[in-house]
C-alpha cells in the first residue's frame, strides 16, 4: 500500500517538475512588418523522396531567398506526407485557420479537396499545382499552375539522341537498334506529353531512333521502376529515361551498361557513368511571382504556365564526360529556337499517328466524360501544348513509340 | 515447503479483487506516465512539452472548426470499434475490418457513381448505406463460413481478405471507374450522393452514436449477445448448452462486417466524397486498439476513439504551429497506447520478486483480497 502511494506521489512530482519548465511563451514576431506573407504548402511526400516533393522544397527555399532580396519575408508552414483524401481537406482548412494568406497544394489529387475548402475562405488564395479545375471555376481565389516540362524533356531528348547518333556513327550500334526505353508512371496526359516530347527531341538528331514505354502504375515505386528499366534494357534498349520519382532507373541503366537521362533531380551522382543530363521544374519562379503578388495585395494569374523562357523549366548539369561532343552547343541552339518561337516541339510535320499527319485535336473536356471535345489546338503547323490551360493535354499515341502497359 | 529448487527472479501470479479505486488510479497513473515519457520525446525535438500538449488540446478542441475535424476523425474509429467488438467478445479475431470497410465503400460508390441521376436524393443515400452494409457483411461472412465449416484460421483469413479488396479498388480507380485518363482518381460524387451535414459535420456522427446504443443493447440484453459471450468464454460450454456455434459465428461476422461496411459508406459519402484505395486508411486496425482499450464496452469506445482523434488532430496542429514532425506524434500515441494496454497487465497479474520473503507475499495477497480498510491500515 505504501509503495503504491509512493509511486503515485513520485509520478505527480515528476509531472509537476516538467510543469515548472513550462510557461515561457515567446510572442511570435509577426505582423510588425507588413511585408511578411504567411504561406502554407501541402506536400504529398517529403524532401526525402529526392524527387517530386524535394523539387518543391528546393523551389520554396530558392523563392524565400529571392523574395528576401525584394524585402518580403515568407513565413512558411509546410505539411508533409498528406494523402489525397479527406486528410487534404483537413490540411487546407487547418492552414487557413492558422492564418495563411496563400495555400499551395503540390499534388494533382489534392485539388478536389482544396476546392471544398476554398469557398469558405474567399480572402485566402489557393493554388492547385499540376491540375486544371481551379482556374475556370466560379471561385476567384483558386488558381492552377504548371510548367512546360515537355520543353525540358525535348532538350533532354536531344542530348540522348546525340549520344545514340554518336554511337551509330562510330559503328558501335546499328541504326535500327537505337531504341530508347522509357519508364513512365501512368498513361496520363502529363506523362504522354513528356515522353512524346522526349522522343521527338531524340528523333530530331537521330532519325532512326524508336522508343519503348513501360508504365509502372505508380508515381513512386523504387523497385518497380528499377524492374521496368531492367526489363527495357533486356529487351534491347540502350538508353533509359523516366517519368517517375526514384533514381533506380538510373542505377539500373548503369549496371546494364545503358545510358540514362533523369527527371526532377540531378542523377549524375548516383549513376556517373550512365546519366547524361536531367530536367526539372524550378518552382521558385512561380512561388516568387505569386508570393510577391500577395505581399503587394495584387491579383495573380489564375492559370500559369511557363517553360525555359523564364527559367521555370531548367536542365540539370550536363555530364560532359560521357555526352556526345558538341552537345552543349546544340542545346544552347535548340533552347534559343524554342524561346524565340522558331522551333515548336509538337510540330505536326515531324510526327504521324497511324501513318498519317495530325490535323485536328482538342484540349478540353466540357461535358464531363473526360474525353477532350473543345478548343482546337492543332493549327499553324503544330500542336499547341499548354496554351489553352497550364496542365498538359497532349495524349496522342504517335508512331515510333511502342507502349507496353 | 521445500526451497531447494532455485526460485525464479520474478514470478507472475493472477490476481483478482483489486479495489476499483486502485485499478483506476493505476490506469490514470499509466496515462500520466505516458504523458511524461511523451514529454521527454517532445523535449528532444527542442519544443517545450507543455506548450506541445497545450497545442494538441487547443488544436483539436480550441475552435469550432477544430472540433468538427476531430469528430470527423473519431467517427470511423468509433463505428469500426463497434463492429469489431462482438467478434472479439466471441474470441473470433477479426482483423479484416479494413477490408470490410473497403467492400462497403465499393458497393456504396457504385450507386453513387452510376445511379445518382436515377434515384431521388434521400433514397440514393439509403440505398448506398444498405448495399454498403450488405457488401461489408458478405465480405466478413466468407472467413466466418470457412472457420465454421473447416475451422480455418480466421486471423490470417480476414487479414488476407483485406489485400484482395484493396486490390480491387486499385483496379477500379485505374480502370473502369477512373476519371481523367491515367489520373488514377475516381471523380467526386454528385452532391445528392453525399451525406448531409449536421452542425457542419457529415451526419455519420449521428449514425455511429445510434449504433453505440444499439450495440450496447445487443451485447447486454439480447439472446444473441449472450450466445456471443458464452462462445467467447468456452466453445465447449456453448456446444453443451446446445448452441450452434458455427451459425452464431457466421451471424456475428455478418453483423460485424455490415457495420464496417456502413463505416465504409460513411467514409466515401461523408468524408471523402469519392473512393480511393486508402479509404479505410488503417481505421480497421486502429479500431482494434479502441475496442480493446475500452474493454469492448460501447460507451468506453466513445471516449477512447475521441481521445485518439484528439491526438491525431492535435498532432496535425503540432506540426503546423510548432513544426514538430507528425512522426513524433505517432511515437507519443504509441507510448500512450503501450502504457494504457500495459497497465492492464499489472492490474491482472502480481509480480513476486525472489528476494521477497514468501511470508510477506502471502500477507500482501491477503491484504489485497481483503477489502476492509482496517486491515490495509495495519499492513501499511
Amino acid at each position: 500500500m505504501k509503495k503504491f502511494l509512493a509511486l503515485i506521489l513520485s509520478l505527480v512530482m515528476a509531472l509537476s517538475l516538467v510543469a515548472c519548465g513550462g510557461g515561457d511563451d515567446p510572442k511570435d514576431p509577426e505582423n510588425n512588418d507588413s511585408k511578411t506573407v504567411k504561406v502554407g504548402l501541402i506536400c504529398i511526400g517529403d524532401e526525402n523522396d529526392q524527387g517530386y516533393t524535394y523539387n518543391f522544397i528546393r523551389g520554396k527555399e530558392a523563392a524565400t531567398k529571392a523574395l528576401e532580396e525584394k524585402g518580403i519575408k515568407v513565413d512558411w508552414v509546410v505539411k508533409y506526407n498528406v494523402k489525397e483524401d479527406v486528410k487534404c481537406e483537413d490540411a487546407n482548412r487547418e492552414l487557413a485557420e492558422d492564418g495563411c494568406q496563400l495555400i499551395i497544394n503540390n499534388s494533382f489529387g489534392f485539388e478536389e479537396y482544396m476546392l471544398k475548402v476554398a469557398g469558405d475562405y474567399p480572402e485566402i488564395q489557393f493554388v492547385g499545382c499540376t491540375n486544371q479545375n481551379s482556374y475556370g471555376d466560379t471561385l476567384k481565389n483558386t488558381h492552377n499552375a504548371f510548367a512546360s516540362i515537355y520543353e525540358g524533356r525535348y532538350l533532354a531528348g536531344v542530348v540522348a539522341g546525340m549520344k545514340l547518333q554518336e554511337m551509330i556513327d562510330a559503328g558501335d550500334l546499328a541504326a535500327d537498334k537505337a531504341v530508347i526505353g522509357y519508364v513512365g508512371a501512368y498513361p496520363y496526359a502529363e506523362v504522354k506529353s513528356g515522353y512524346t516530347a522526349y522522343f521527338l527531341g531524340a528523333k530530331s538528331v537521330c532519325p532512326s531512333v524508336t522508343m519503348k514505354v513501360k508504365f509502372v502504375n505508380s508515381w513512386s515505386d523504387a523497385t518497380a521502376e528499377g524492374n521496368a528499366a531492367s526489363a527495357l534494357c533486356d529487351e534491347g534498349c540502350v538508353l533509359i529515361s523516366q517519368h517517375s520519382d526514384n533514381t533506380t532507373p538510373a542505377t539500373t541503366a548503369q549496371s546494364k551498361g545503358a545510358f540514362h537521362t533523369g527527371y526532377n533531380n540531378d542523377m549524375i551522382d548516383v549513376a556517373p557513368e550512365s546519366s547524361l543530363i536531367g530536367t526539372r521544374i524550378d518552382w521558385s519562379v512561380y512561388f516568387t511571382y505569386i508570393i510577391e503578388a500577395v505581399a503587394n495585395g495584387q491579383e495573380f494569374d489564375q492559370d500559369w504556365c511557363h517553360g525555359i523562357d523564364n527559367g521555370a523549366v531548367v536542365l540539370t548539369k550536363l555530364n560532359e564526360k560521357i555526352a556526345a561532343p558538341g552537345t552543349a552547343e546544340k542545346l544552347a541552339e535548340v533552347e534559343k529556337a524554342i524561346t524565340d518561337g522558331t522551333l515548336h516541339i509538337f510540330d505536326t510535320s515531324k510526327f504521324t499517328v497511324n501513318g498519317a499527319p495530325v490535323t485536328t485535336a482538342f484540349a478540353l473536356d466540357t461535358n464531363g466524360d473526360f474525353v477532350p471535345d473543345s478548343e482546337e489546338v492543332v493549327y499553324d503547323g503544330y500542336f499547341h501544348e499548354s496554351t489553352v490551360q497550364s496542365a498538359p493535354y497532349f495524349t496522342l499515341d504517335i508512331d515510333g513509340i511502342t507502349l507496353d502497359q | 515447503m521445500n526451497h531447494k529448487k532455485r526460485e525464479p527472479w520474478i514470478r507472475l501470479s493472477k490476481r483478482d479483487g483489486m479495489t476499483s479505486w486502485k485499478v483506476w488510479s493505476i490506469r490514470i497513473g499509466s496515462i500520466f506516465l505516458a504523458l511524461v515519457l511523451g514529454g521527454l520525446v517532445i523535449a528532444m525535438t527542442g519544443v517545450n512539452p507543455f506548450k506541445a500538449y497545450g497545442t494538441i488540446i487547443s488544436g483539436s478542441l480550441g475552435k469550432a472548426s477544430a472540433i468538427r475535424q476531430t469528430v470527423k476523425i473519431a467517427i470511423p474509429l468509433l463505428g469500426c470499434a463497434l463492429a469489431i467488438a462482438p467478434c472479439f467478445k466471441m474470441h473470433f479475431w477479426n482483423i479484416g475490418a479494413e477490408g470490410q470497410i473497403t467492400a462497403g465503400a465499393i458497393a456504396a460508390s457504385y450507386f453513387a457513381l452510376f445511379w445518382a441521376d436515377r434515384l431521388p436524393g434521400p433514397s440514393l443515400i439509403l440505398v448506398m448505406g444498405l448495399v454498403g452494409a450488405v457488401a461489408g457483411g458478405l465480405w466478413g461472412l466468407i472467413p466466418a463460413f470457412f472457420k465454421a465449416r473447416w475451422n480455418t484460421n480466421e486471423t490470417l483469413f480476414t487479414l488476407m481478405m483485406n489485400y484482395i479488396v484493396i486490390g480491387i479498388v486499385r483496379w477500379l480507380q485505374g480502370g473502369p471507374w477512373e476519371g481523367r485518363a491515367g489520373s488514377q482518381i475516381i471523380p467526386q460524387f454528385a452532391p445528392n450522393a453525399c451525406l448531409p451535414r449536421v452542425f457542419g459535420i457529415h451526419c455519420g456522427w449521428i449514425i455511429v452514436l445510434v449504433l453505440v446504443l444499439l450495440m450496447h443493447i445487443y451485447m447486454t440484453y439480447t439472446k444473441h449477445g449472450y450466445e456471443i459471450a458464452v462462445i467467447g468464454d468456452s466453445i465447449n460450454t456453448a456446444r453443451y448448452a446446445g448452441m450452434n456455434v458455427g451459425h452464431v459465428m457466421m451471424r456475428t461476422m455478418f453483423l460485424s462486417g455490415a457495420i464496417s461496411g456502413l463505416v465504409g459508406f460513411i467514409l466515401v459519402s461523408g468524408a471523402n466524397g469519392t473512393l480511393n484505395d486508402g479509404v479505410a486508411g488503417g481505421v480497421g486496425f486502429t479500431a482494434i486498439t479502441v475496442a480493446w482499450l475500452s474493454q469492448l464496452n460501447a460507451f468506453g469506445m466513445v471516449l477512447i476513439s475521441g481521445m485518439l482523434a484528439i491526438l491525431e488532430k492535435g498532432a496535425e496542429t503540432l506540426q503546423t504551429r510548432l513544426a514538430v514532425p507528425t512522426s513524433i506524434s505517432d511515437i507519443i500515441t504509441g507510448i500512450l497506447l503501450f502504457c494504457m494496454l500495459g497497465c492492464e497487465f499489472f492490474i491482472n497479474f502480481r509480480m513476486t520478486f525472489r528476494a521477497r520473503k514468501a511470508k510477506k507475499a502471502a500477507a500482501e495477497t491477503a491484504a489485497d483480497s481483503d477489502e476492509s480498510p482496517a486491515k490495509e491500515a495495519v499492513e501499511s
